[in-house]
């Protein structure tokens, strides 16, 4: 069933011309990652780039999105594409350099969580036009977050290549995600 | 089952085929009448068949994946579904105020439609018509999922 369903989305992908995105997404931002490096929107290792604004212990819609994103990574490396995962915390409260590392990298090795003070990460939101909300707090979990939660395909030097809703499945992403980035030699 | 399955199929088609078969080179505006869904339960199966998981059934479920930042849809009257970016002056694609006030509910809206990547992607202007939830499916499957609503004697 998974591999019809496969085989008709790649089907149903465009030959050619695109619509302009409808909304202005993406920009720089600077932030620090788990291990205290500062990154920008551009990848230090000149790779394509999947970005999710979420949190490492989002039991919503980010533990659907990132276990995507790893997946949608490996099954780009098999072709030769490589891709950073890359999430941008909602919540700097829970997700700090020295806790985000750990919670990511079960879910791929090569996430990369970024965090920062208030001012850069809302630089970052601004940026991708997400808005994050508390909804309440848990007591087991702590404050539990409303954000967006569209996955962002970015290139090398951080331009917004395409969005990636997170309700399609690995093949689709995948494939989409095909359509904008070329093997590395 | 099968029929199930089967509508899942025809609906995750529309999502990705445009109806025209063509791409369009820039947004086309376009009035459209259709429900308001979630788009996680709608398409991944998890909560029940796609008959089950919108309407009156599925409100306060497609209220929590809403507010949890599930980009929220148009199912329109053709079975095509439009992925909403945004309604409005509400600048997200899920949670925002205006999205959880429409849940479930069928609209007439007019905005634009983008095609990219083999997906629709609407932008609502205007909510024309806001019919309320139509769709009074929970006296055929109640309660979608029924741990949506928690039970207070837990």
């Amino acid at each position: 069933m998974r591999a019809l369903i496969a085989a008709l989305c790649l089907a149903a992908l465009p030959a050619a011309g695109q619509s302009p995105f409808p909304v202005n997404i993406g920009g720089p931002f600077t932030l620090v990652d788990q291990f205290g490096r500062t990154r920008t929107e551009a990848d230090p290792e000149g790779r394509a780039q999947l970005v999710f604004f979420g949190y490492a212990n989002c039991l919503n819609i980010c533990s659907t999105a990132l276990p995507l994103m790893a997946e949608v990574v490996n099954v780009l490396a098999e072709d030769g594409i490589t891709v950073t995962p890359v999430m941008i915390t909602v919540a700097p409260d829970q997700d700090r350099v020295e806790t985000m590392g750990a919670p990511l990298a079960e879910i791929h090795p090569d996430f990369i969580g970024l965090t920062g003070d208030d001012v850069a990460l809302q630089e970052a939101y601004d940026a991708f036009a997400v808005e994050v909300t508390p909804l309440f707090q848990d007591p087991e979990y702590g404050w539990i977050y409303a954000h967006g939660s569209f996955v962002h395909l970015l290139d090398a030097s951080g331009e917004m290549l395409t969005l990636l809703p997170p309700i399609l499945d690995v093949d689709q992403a995948a494939d989409i995600a095909r359509g904008y980035l070329e093997p590395q030699s | 089952m099968r029929s199930s399955i089967s509508a899942a199929l025809a609906a995750l088609l529309m999502l990705l085929a445009p109806p025209t078969g063509a791409q369009a080179a820039e947004g086309t505006r376009i009035q459209v009448t259709g429900e308001i869904i979630d788009t996680w339960c709608y398409y991944s199966g998890v909560m029940g068949s796609p008959d089950a998981v919108v309407g009156s059934a599925h409100h306060t479920c497609a209220l929590w994946c809403s507010a949890g930042g599930i980009p929220v849809g148009l199912l329109a009257e053709d079975g095509t579904v439009y992925m909403v970016l945004k309604v409005g002056d509400d600048t997200e694609s899920a949670s925002g105020d205006t999205m959880l006030s429409l849940a479930a509910h069928t609209v007439e809206a007019d905005g634009m439609l983008y095609q990219r990547d083999g997906l629709n992607y609407l932008v609502v202007a205007n909510v024309v018509s806001d019919m309320d939830i139509t769709n009074q499916n929970h006296n055929d499957y109640g309660n979608v999922p029924p741990f949506s609503i928690p039970d207070p004697n837990k």
